[in-house]
């Protein structure tokens, strides 16, 4: 019993490991950048929502997500607008890989200087330790809100995506920037667009995440890897393929650490490698 | 290579030589310092400069070649620096051996998988009770070292790493194994098409640097006497070797040099002069990298070359000249 519960715990979790590697998703995707301050800025929006909970005490971390999300979407937009679209029509993929690179390691050392490097956590009050029986499983109320609030961003993005004007632009521009100028659309525009809502979805991932476990200036190294395993293990810029990608490492992770407690993120990684090594462009991408 | 450039470096190889006799302990420590970043940054570079391998994971290389030379030391009673070249040994047979697996996988990919590799090694090394765990083990054979040897040893091997990396990768460059990797860098399918052997080159190239990589990581660990996974397995090796060959100019053996300089004034002058704690000068880092990226993204070092003029240490080979024929021809070939 208690190893079901462990699996279902592992895919409550890892649909939060999703949600944190799916903007990357989204990014790569769309633009073809790999964006290194992901990371940073699923901790940034982990100390915006502390500071706006320590600002208004009493109000709910779950409402404080929608407007750490608007922030974040702003700081994206505001961070493609101003430097990456300046790099983005290069050939050569390193100047968006040390452009971001950049912004993490200035990120990650003002955030030090600001809110120094203690390990910090969002309170949830009484919600961080409810539980309830299902079907004879004990299982945490808030890890059940959590996937079903991952669930409910990746179909939403999906629709988004798949089913909207603002997607088929989107859906255009990744395939070829050059022909959508040509219908009227600027594709720096839309690349502020989709990186805002990157940073948006990963804002609420990393609120999540700081309701479950403490994290320091230093969590955004992390916080990367793990987007990246996901993004990778799902194969590149594909949504879906990002959530399962993401309920494998959550998996992986709890039952390593069910009977090898110290094993940290060692049974994640390893099952990364395993699964990449076998299929080099994940999980659901295209066979080499 | 010019007569300057070798008239440099020959004055420069007597001026380490006796660097213990003229330098005092302080700048020792910190030009060691600076030639083992120079040595890894070299490697990175051979890496993705070169063979187009972009590894985030270049600090196992640096772990197991801390790790290496700390058990065969305590292991055969011996001083660390006789075994030192353990770590390039083992470095070069791990690199071998992970190249077979994670060679299949392409760009952000082995990024990413190499990345991950170093993190299940650290993972692996922080959980073995005897390599002391995550509290990270000393070195009870440090005794069998004159402590008034240490820094000047240190100092001695760390510039001969540098030299050696410098010297080994334009070598291995000018070569034909080089020229390989170049055409392999440029273009993959064209290079395979016209008979290079593009994942033989590759190999080549990833086993070289980490070797390099390890007996730099060695020297490093060997001086400071202890090895701990957070410290010698930190993501923040291959993030400095990274800045240093981005900004001073990727895919050329000048750059990281110029990288290396420029990466240390940086962190003298917030540190020391402006006397601001840490943090400021990785935010400094962080700055130039962006301002890099925005107006010069080729680096520092060609910007330079375009103002100094000359070949430094371009590997470039220079065509046969031409014989003039009937004494006007020839000058079709200048330009």
């Amino acid at each position: 019993m208690i190893w079901i519960e462990t699996m279902v715990n592992g895919v409550l979790y890892g649909g939060l490991y999703g949600l944190l590697g799916v903007g990357l998703a989204l990014i790569v995707g769309v633009m073809r950048v790999v964006n290194l301050s992901h990371g940073e800025f699923i901790v940034l929006s982990a100390f915006v929502g502390v500071s706006l909970a320590h600002v208004m005490p009493g109000v709910h971390p779950l409402i404080l997500l929608a407007p750490v999300a608007v922030i974040a979407f702003a700081l994206g937009f505001g961070l493609q607008a101003v430097l990456v679209n300046r790099v983005v029509t290069r050939p050569d993929p390193f100047a968006s890989i040390l452009l971001t690179f950049g912004v993490a390691v200035v990120m990650r050392n003002l955030m030090v200087e600001i809110f120094g490097a203690d390990p910090r956590n969002l309170p949830a009050g009484r919600l961080a330790h409810a539980s309830t029986t299902i079907a004879g499983l004990s299982v945490g109320v808030l890890p059940i809100l959590i996937l079903i609030m991952s669930v409910a961003l990746f179909t939403l993005l999906q629709l988004v995506i798949m089913r909207t004007r603002f997607g088929r632009i989107v859906r255009a521009t990744a395939d070829n920037r050059d022909v959508v100028r040509l219908m009227g659309v600027n594709p720096g525009r839309v690349y502020n667009v989709v990186m805002g809502l990157a940073l948006a979805l990963a804002s609420v991932a990393g609120m999540l995440l700081a309701i479950r476990s403490s994290f320091t200036p230093y969590s955004g190294v992390e916080r990367l890897l793990i987007s990246f395993e996901v993004v990778v293990l799902g194969g590149l810029g594909t949504f879906w393929g990002a959530m399962v990608g993401g309920i494998a490492l959550g998996v992986a992770e709890l039952v390593g650490l069910k009977f090898d407690p110290n094993a940290g993120p060692l049974y994640a990684h390893l099952l990364f490698l395993v699964v990449v090594l076998m299929r080099p462009n994940g999980l659901f991408g295209a066979r080499p | 290579m010019t007569k300057v450039s070798r008239l440099v470096l020959a004055l420069a190889g007597v001026a380490a030589a006796a660097g213990p006799w003229w330098l005092g302990d302080g700048p020792m420590r910190f030009l060691s310092e600076l030639f083992l970043m120079l040595a890894m940054a070299q490697t990175w570079n051979l890496l993705a400069g070169y063979a187009g391998l972009v590894s985030m994971g270049q600090q196992v290389f640096v772990g197991l070649g801390a790790y290496s030379p700390f058990v065969t030391s305590i292991a055969l009673n011996l001083a660390p620096f006789w075994v030192l070249p353990v770590a390039p040994l083992v470095c070069a047979a791990v690199a071998a051996v992970v190249a077979l697996f994670l060679f299949r996988l392409r760009e952000a990919y082995f990024a990413i998988g190499t990345w991950v590799f170093s993190e299940v090694v650290s993972l692996t090394i922080s959980k073995i009770e005897r390599l002391g765990g995550e509290r990270g083990m000393g070195l009870p054979t440090a005794k069998l070292i004159d402590p008034r040897w240490l820094e000047p040893l240190t100092f001695w091997l760390s510039t001969a790493t540098a030299a050696g990396a410098i010297v080994g990768t334009y070598a291995l460059l000018r070569s034909r194994v080089g020229l390989g990797l170049m055409t392999v860098r440029d273009n993959d399918l064209a290079a395979a098409s016209i008979g290079v052997d593009v994942w033989r080159c590759r190999f080549v190239a990833f086993v070289l640097a980490a070797a390099g990589c390890g007996l730099a990581g060695a020297v490093s660990f060997a001086a400071t006497l202890y090895a701990a996974p957070s410290l010698a397995f930190d993501p923040n090796w291959v993030v400095v070797m990274m800045f240093v060959v981005l900004i001073g100019g990727i895919g050329t053996l000048e750059g990281p040099i110029v990288g290396v300089i420029i990466y240390f004034t940086l962190r003298e002058l917030v540190t020391v002069v402006f006397n601001l704690s840490a943090g400021w000068y990785l935010v400094g880092l962080g700055l130039a990298a962006i301002g890099v990226m925005l107006f010069e993204p080729a680096g520092v070092w060609p910007l330079l070359r375009k103002r100094l003029g000359g070949d430094w240490l371009s590997v470039r080979r220079q065509p046969p000249a031409t014989q003039p024929i009937g004494g006007t021809a020839g000058d079709s070939a200048a330009g």
